[in-house]
């Protein structure tokens, strides 16, 4: 596994310089953990688009069902929080099995349907109140446990624990990426029929593509639920959790490793503290605008043009 | 019982003739455009906002709102072409982002407008009872019903004798043949965004006179015509009118025998049960598959 | 090998391909021929299970084709190249023969992999980008590399020829001759070009309308006069 020495430092500064130098700074950990969230689903969301093809409108599902798996998992069960967050990605997974059907779709179908089928489980979580609690949600959720004489749940444990859960969904996506089956999801792009003439299970590697994909929201749901305590159908499935990592992964460039994370950062944070002090409670209306000059103008995100010359030599997949 | 479900019935047909102009739109642009215009249901609730504007500072019957409605929601659907035909590269993808991030602009913007409570017609004549034999409907819903008919004949005529709307149906069904009998595509996708919008403007006026409304709608909205398209199967107009009939009278049949919080549910599952065993719709052709 | 019964494959109201009783072993090199629209592509369509049959059956080694899912079909030893190049696009040459091996074989063997580059004179374009930097000769070289890389019993092989100059040609022909030999692999070929057609194969079967007008040898079958016609309109 190369790690060069950016990636150190970075490493480095991760995870021992914000803790040090903002730790003690409640409201920006804050941000930075809320940021760190979006950024693990505006990742999921970019894997699913580069890697299986398919553009999604419906994230907000795997995150609102990993979050109130893991809820009720730990509170009904006595589920460890930990095993919570695995079990929620897991529940997501098993929510993108519904699904399947709805890959052969093409494109623009498959967006809309999985639009759909978000809208769904955001009624049945409102419908079915015995289990989830209705409309009033489910409130004292467990928090992060302690694990090291660290107190997770405080905001240098949490954060310390959503940067890891994305360092390994980054070394994962690049593993997958770098893999045989990489090099035949890179081709089903354009070319599907050749390359299923070839062998290549194109069918099962999508679906593959979803399940990963939806574990990894579910997972980051999950670790949302427990840091925040608190969940309800309209704040777990909330387009909020569609839109900004969407514009998050857009912005920092879609098709690279960390740049739907570089994004969320970039994005969350002068959304928290620009936008919404220019217009409170419509504040996602920039946002929209964000995502409309950023398609017209400059599709493959804006943090790549920062990086230009250095971006030819890397072909970036 | 029976009287419940006829007036289950009857109540579902009167409303998916609104839901019928709403997918219309949304299959017109899609079949000229292959452009799945994401924000269409917030066109349609723009005009029903509109609507309830004009009946609210102006103290008019919302019907008089249609013409207010039209031009307002056309330029909008008309920026909204432009927008969408700027997109050089990967249309397909890239459309769908952009009139995502259009319809959020939307929402917001009547988020922001006409705040996020519940309005509704406070009109007395809209909301009059009307009986005919055992069945009950408030005036608005039969008048918009046949106001749907109405456009819907007028659009079936136009489709099929007029030559812009034969143009239409030639773009439609092959681009490059028709560019090279002389149709200019892009032309003809404006008219068709320009017919959506026409529609969506009813629909939202009928929408606002016998419902309620509010900004998180629209979105709700986009995944009905969604669904009804998919019913109905591609290019099929009759089968849209069907599909949204179906759709109208099983929402009212959940909300009758059922709960009126269900009513959302069972459009979706209605999608699902298509989409699993009847892959071309009711009435599709081709396949929809990649 | 291959065995064709009564296959019938309809679009709509157009039968494209007719009640055609066929079969291929893995010994011999057999011709498809017919003017365009005879079925031909169709027929190799149904074969590498791109289009579904709508009546008669499709057996590959005894195994019934019916609804297999493409790649199983890859996987059992059906090749087959397009008539337009499909190279698997943002790979290279040499990645889109790994993932041929990758997926249809289950191992990556690198000497297997240098051998085909080399027997289709792509040695050098390995680490081309395929979609985007190969001249047309060289796609379709690759196209047939693609194919062998599968491990095939059977090619199927889509007018490789056409659309090459004459020195394309006679390269191309030369690889053809060599092909069944040196990959134990049976050969089922749609070519226009009589002279090659009757170069390379053992058999010639003929299509028109979608029907099988004639089978046997080249020179049969280029003289039955059901298939001059066919070709000629009418003006035998």
């Amino acid at each position: 596994m190369k790690i060069g020495k950016l990636a150190l430092a970075a490493g480095l500064l991760a995870y021992i310089g914000v803790p040090l130098l903002l730790g003690g700074n409640n409201y920006v950990m804050s941000l930075i953990i809320a940021a760190l969230v979006i950024g693990g689903i505006a990742l999921a969301w970019a894997l699913l688009g580069n890697l299986g093809g398919m553009v999604s409108f419906g994230h907000s599902a795997f995150f609102g069902v990993g979050a109130y798996v893991s809820a009720i998992l730990t509170m009904e069960a006595g589920v460890p929080v930990m095993a919570g967050l695995l079990l929620g990605g897991l529940g997501a997974v098993l929510a993108s099995v519904v699904m399947l059907p709805v890959l052969r779709l093409r494109g623009p179908y498959f967006a809309l349907a999985i639009l759909a089928y978000a809208h769904i489980f955001k009624i049945v979580a409102t419908e079915w109140s015995s289990v989830t609690g209705g409309s009033g949600g489910l409130s004292s959720i467990p928090r992060l446990p302690e694990l090291f004489g660290v107190d997770l749940a405080g905001k240098v444990g949490s954060y310390l624990i959503i940067l890891t859960i994305l360092v390994v969904f980054v070394l994962c996506y690049r593993a997958i990426r770098a893999s045989h089956y990489g090099l035949a999801l890179r081709a089903m792009h354009d070319s599907e029929d050749a390359t299923r003439v070839i062998g290549v299970n194109s069918t099962l590697l999508k679906a593959m593509m979803l399940f990963v994909s939806a574990f990894m929201t579910g997972v980051v749901g999950a670790f949302n639920v427990h840091y925040i305590s608190f969940l309800e159908p309209d704040y777990a499935f909330n387009g909020i959790w569609v839109t900004l990592p969407i514009i998050a992964a857009i912005f920092g460039g879609y098709r690279t490793l960390w740049g739907p994370v570089a994004g969320a950062l970039t994005v969350y944070l002068v959304d928290q503290l620009v936008f919404k002090n220019l217009i409170p409670s419509g504040h996602q209306l920039i946002l929209g605008g964000l995502l409309v000059a950023m398609i017209i103008f400059s599709p493959r995100g804006l943090l790549p043009l920062l990086r230009r010359p250095s971006r030819r030599k890397h072909a970036a997949a | 019982m029976t009287e419940l479900i006829l007036q289950a019935l009857y109540s579902g047909v009167l409303q998916g003739g609104s839901y019928a102009l709403i997918a219309l739109g949304l299959a017109l642009v899609f079949g000229t455009m292959k452009v799945i215009n994401l924000a269409h249901g917030e066109l349609v609730l723009l005009a029903a906002y509109i609507a309830y504007s004009v009946e609210s500072s102006l103290g008019l019957n919302p019907v008089f709102a249609i013409p207010v409605a039209l031009v307002i929601v056309c330029l909008s659907a008309l920026i909204m072409y432009f927008l969408v035909d700027l997109i050089k590269t990967d249309r397909e993808l890239n459309s769908l982002i952009l009139t995502y991030g259009i319809g959020v602009i939307l929402t917001n913007g009547i988020l922001l407008i006409w705040s996020a409570d519940i309005k509704s017609t406070s009109s007395a004549w809209l909301q009059e009872a009307i009986v005919v034999g055992p069945l009950y409907s408030m005036r608005s819903e039969p008048v918009f019903f046949l106001v749907s008919v109405l456009l819907m004949g007028v659009l079936w005529w136009w489709l099929s004798r007029s030559w812009y709307g034969r143009a239409v149906r030639a773009v439609a069904g092959n681009r490059d043949a028709a560019r090279l009998m002389g149709i200019n595509p892009r032309r003809t996708e404006l008219v068709s965004f320009l017919i959506a919008g026409i529609l969506a403007s009813f629909a939202g006026v009928a929408i606002f006179s016998y419902g309620v409304i509010q900004p998180s709608l629209g979105h709700v909205l986009t995944i009905k015509a969604f669904i009804i398209t998919v019913l109905a199967g591609i290019g099929s107009i009759p089968g849209v009118l069907v599909g949204a009939l179906l759709l109208g009278v099983a929402e009212a049949l959940t909300i009758t025998l059922a709960s009126s919080a269900l009513q959302e549910l069972v459009g979706m599952l209605l999608f699902l049960l298509v989409l699993f065993v009847l892959p071309n719709g009711l009435f599709g052709a081709a396949g929809r598959r990649g | 090998m291959l065995q064709l019964d009564a296959l019938t494959v309809r679009f709509g109201g157009l039968t494209a391909v007719d009640a055609v009783t066929l079969s291929a072993g893995r010994d011999e090199v057999l011709g498809l021929v017919g003017p365009n629209g005879a079925g031909k592509t169709t027929l190799f369509n149904a074969v590498s299970g791109l289009v579904r049959p709508s009546a008669g059956r499709i057996a590959f080694d005894s195994a019934d084709l019916a609804s297999m899912p493409l790649h199983r079909r890859a996987r059992m030893g059906i090749g087959r190249t397009f008539q337009i190049p499909q190279p698997l696009h943002e790979l290279t040459v040499r990645e889109n023969l790994v993932v041929a091996q990758r997926f249809a074989t289950g191992r990556v063997d690198d000497e297997r992999i240098e051998q085909v580059l080399d027997f289709t004179r792509l040695g050098d374009r390995g680490g081309r980008n395929a979609a985007t930097e190969l001249a047309l000769t060289e796609l379709k070289a690759l196209e047939i590399a693609k194919a062998l890389c599968t491990n095939p019993k059977l090619l199927l092989l889509d007018e490789v020829l056409a659309g090459l100059e004459t020195s394309g040609k006679r390269r191309f022909m030369k690889m053809l001759q060599e092909l069944h030999k040196q990959f134990d692999v049976g050969i089922l070929i749609i070519e226009h070009d009589i002279e090659t057609i009757s170069q390379l194969c053992d058999r010639v079967a003929a299509l028109d309308f979608g029907r099988l007008i004639a089978l046997g040898t080249p020179d049969e079958v280029f003289s039955d006069p059901d298939v001059v016609r066919s070709y000629t309109g009418g003006q035998a």
